[in-house]
């Protein structure tokens, strides 16, 4: 097709599926228009996209799926931007195109044979469920799974059903708050993530703790893992910055010395915790 | 070495433009001189420090990337040989730099293969151009270490011509070009050099600067002062010859029909790292300049920086063009200041 260099290049995709999340957010599956399985699309969880829209641009997108489940790749989006408007105006079947996958995901190497806390805090929960679900996929790789998930209110419960269906799986842990419960439905924690970590019974030495979420989240999260004796490199998270190439070159998401969609998007703690507005 | 009488140059020039696409500094009629397509009669030597390095050549200010036509994208990567004749040392340093930055993990084919088809002709300094040169600080000057393909030393009649490259050595296989004993030429070069060094102010301030904020001890106030004052004009990174960041845009000028492009951007725009739900890791004018001046001062990639001091290269400009002096020399001076 183009030049084999090219690292713009693009790749159609197609959408499986829709599946309605909670307001303005929606699950989208897709299958590569090649006719081609996503086996050797080589994405490792915590990676990402750039999803292209002709006439609206392109924007950065974790993929919410890992590759351990191959027959689709899932992207959770939320209608933010105008990319991302264009995409809820489509259907099944709509023709796209996409880039990727991009920058450095998860250790999963490194993390095998330990234990994985992994913390959330609304949309945070998209890049860490490929995560999730690869543990899950490859169960016998790691020890205890423990997940922290936090919104702002019941409402606002992203992969609602999945994570319900854990409460008939013995082998994962998984704490769920609200910031408020106006309406007194919820049956969980209502509070902040962070209080999440009162009800855990934690082991440092031997866990990996992944954490995304919102800006205000990070800082609150890193100090209570510190206080709890993790060590630094034993924390990994997932930033957010405008990837706009994907690539390293159009500078818009440096961080210090870094580029997020190149060194990142994910980061163990001792790599940024130098850079002042890295967090 | 080869030597070239001056009355010589512009027939060579003019012989070169046959062939290549010759960008030379050029007299524009209201006095100022740019790098432009060569013409005998703009042709100038007497072009000091022109107002912009050339790095359109290699990133245009506006390049499509892709033609769309019926939702179909089409790429669009072109270049054609072209001769840069005349560049100062400072911004073969910038060169050399935003050529490592572009191709380097993931070459950037757009820009690379321009510069493949490039051949860099530098004009070595035989002293400041004007009052804001700090290549010898910033080891970027007065005289080219790399990158060149040919380098002009101005001797008063004629010019002594240091050959970089093989394709600078095929451009002196014919015309008037005399032969000079290596030995006296380099001799002259060195004596050139020497005076050109000496005539090029050092600017303690930018080690300084550089140490400070290293240790996390560059004061926020300075930022915060230059916040307020900075226009968010985005000339300082257009006129840096090491800047390359772009925006990328499409352009539909029918449904499915039209071209994404790509466009010079600045990181001291608000826009530039606010992201589609409105949060913006650098929220205002202070930030962004912190991060423009940490960028050329601290956070610099070392292989990037092609044994030369940092991601500034010296050449001034900011500070000559900014229009509320907030160039790179005013910001080492106001850090050190505190």
């Amino acid at each position: 097709m183009g030049h084999p260099g090219n690292i713009y290049e693009l790749r159609p995709v197609s959408i499986l599926r829709t599946l309605p999340q909670i307001k303005d957010h929606r699950l989208f599956q897709l299958k590569l228009e090649d006719g081609t399985t996503w086996e050797n699309f080589g994405h490792q969880p915590g990676q990402f996209l750039e999803v292209s829209v002709f006439g609206k641009g392109e924007a950065p997108i974790s993929i919410s799926s890992p590759s351990t489940r191959p027959d689709t790749l899932e992207l959770c989006v939320r209608r933010a931007g105008k990319v991302t408007n264009a995409l809820f105006e489509m259907d099944r079947g709509s023709v796209f195109n996409i880039r990727g996958p991009y920058g450095r995901g998860f250790p999963v190497d490194k993390m095998k044979g330990h234990k994985l806390l992994l913390i959330a805090g609304g949309l945070g929960l998209a890049p860490l469920r490929s995560l999730l679900l690869h543990a899950l996929d490859r169960r016998g790789d790691f020890d205890d799974i423990i997940l922290m998930y936090g919104t702002n209110n019941p409402d606002n419960v992203l992969f609602k059903y999945e994570l319900l269906s854990f409460y008939d799986r013995d082998d994962i842990k998984y704490l769920y708050s609200v910031d408020r419960d106006d309406e007194g439905i919820w049956k969980q924690y209502v509070g902040v993530v962070t209080g999440l970590f009162e009800k855990a019974t934690l082991s440092p030495a031997d866990t990996y703790a992944v954490l995304c979420g919102p800006p205000i989240m990070y800082r609150f999260v890193l100090q209570k893992l510190l206080q709890l004796g993790f060590s630094k490199d034993h924390i990994y998270m997932s930033l957010e910055r405008m990837m706009k190439c994907g690539v390293g070159k159009c500078g818009h998401c440096a961080i210090g010395d870094k580029y997020c969609c190149m060194d990142g998007p994910v980061f163990p703690y001792t790599e940024i915790e130098g850079i002042k507005e890295a967090i | 070495m080869k030597t070239l009488a001056k009355k010589d140059l512009k027939g060579v020039v003019k012989a070169w433009a046959e062939k290549y696409h010759v960008l030379a500094p050029s007299r524009m009629a209201k006095g100022d001189c740019i790098f432009d397509t060569f013409q005998e009669e703009s042709f100038s030597l007497d072009y000091k420090k022109p107002p912009l390095f050339p790095k359109a050549v290699f990133l245009p200010h506006t390049e499509v990337v892709f033609e769309v036509k019926d939702n179909k994208l089409h790429e669009v990567i072109s270049a054609r040989n072209t001769i840069l004749f005349g560049i100062r040392s400072c911004d073969m340093m910038g060169l050399l730099q935003s050529t490592s930055f572009m191709t380097r993990d993931r070459d950037d084919i757009f820009y690379s293969t321009k510069k493949e088809r490039a051949t860099i002709i530098v004009m070595a300094c035989p002293g400041p151009q004007n009052e804001t040169c700090f290549c010898t600080t910033t080891f970027s000057g007065p005289v080219a270490k790399k990158g060149f393909d040919l380098m002009f030393f101005d001797m008063g009649n004629d010019f002594i011509i240091e050959t970089g490259s093989h394709r600078g050595k095929e451009l002196l296989s014919s015309g008037p070009f005399t032969d000079m004993d290596n030995k006296l030429a380099g001799e002259k070069i060195k004596t050139f050099k020497e005076k050109a060094i000496r005539d090029i102010p050092v600017v303690d301030e930018v080690y300084e600067a550089m140490r400070r904020l290293k240790d996390g001890a560059a004061d926020q106030k300075v930022w915060e002062h230059f916040g307020r004052k900075c226009i968010v004009c985005g000339g300082c990174a257009f006129v840096c010859p090491t800047c390359t960041c772009f925006n990328v845009y499409d352009q539909e000028s029918a449904p499915g029909n039209g071209v994404r492009a790509r466009a010079w951007d600045a990181c001291l725009y608000g826009g530039f790292t606010r992201e589609a739900s409105g949060h913006n890791p650098r929220p205002n004018q202070a930030s962004r300049l912190k991060r423009r001046h940490e960028h050329k001062l601290l956070y610099y990639n070392e292989s990037d920086i092609q044994d030369s001091l940092c991601g500034c290269v010296g050449c001034g400009r900011c500070s000559d063009y900014c229009p509320v002096h907030i160039g790179t020399l005013e910001v080492a001076r106001e850090i050190v200041k505190e």
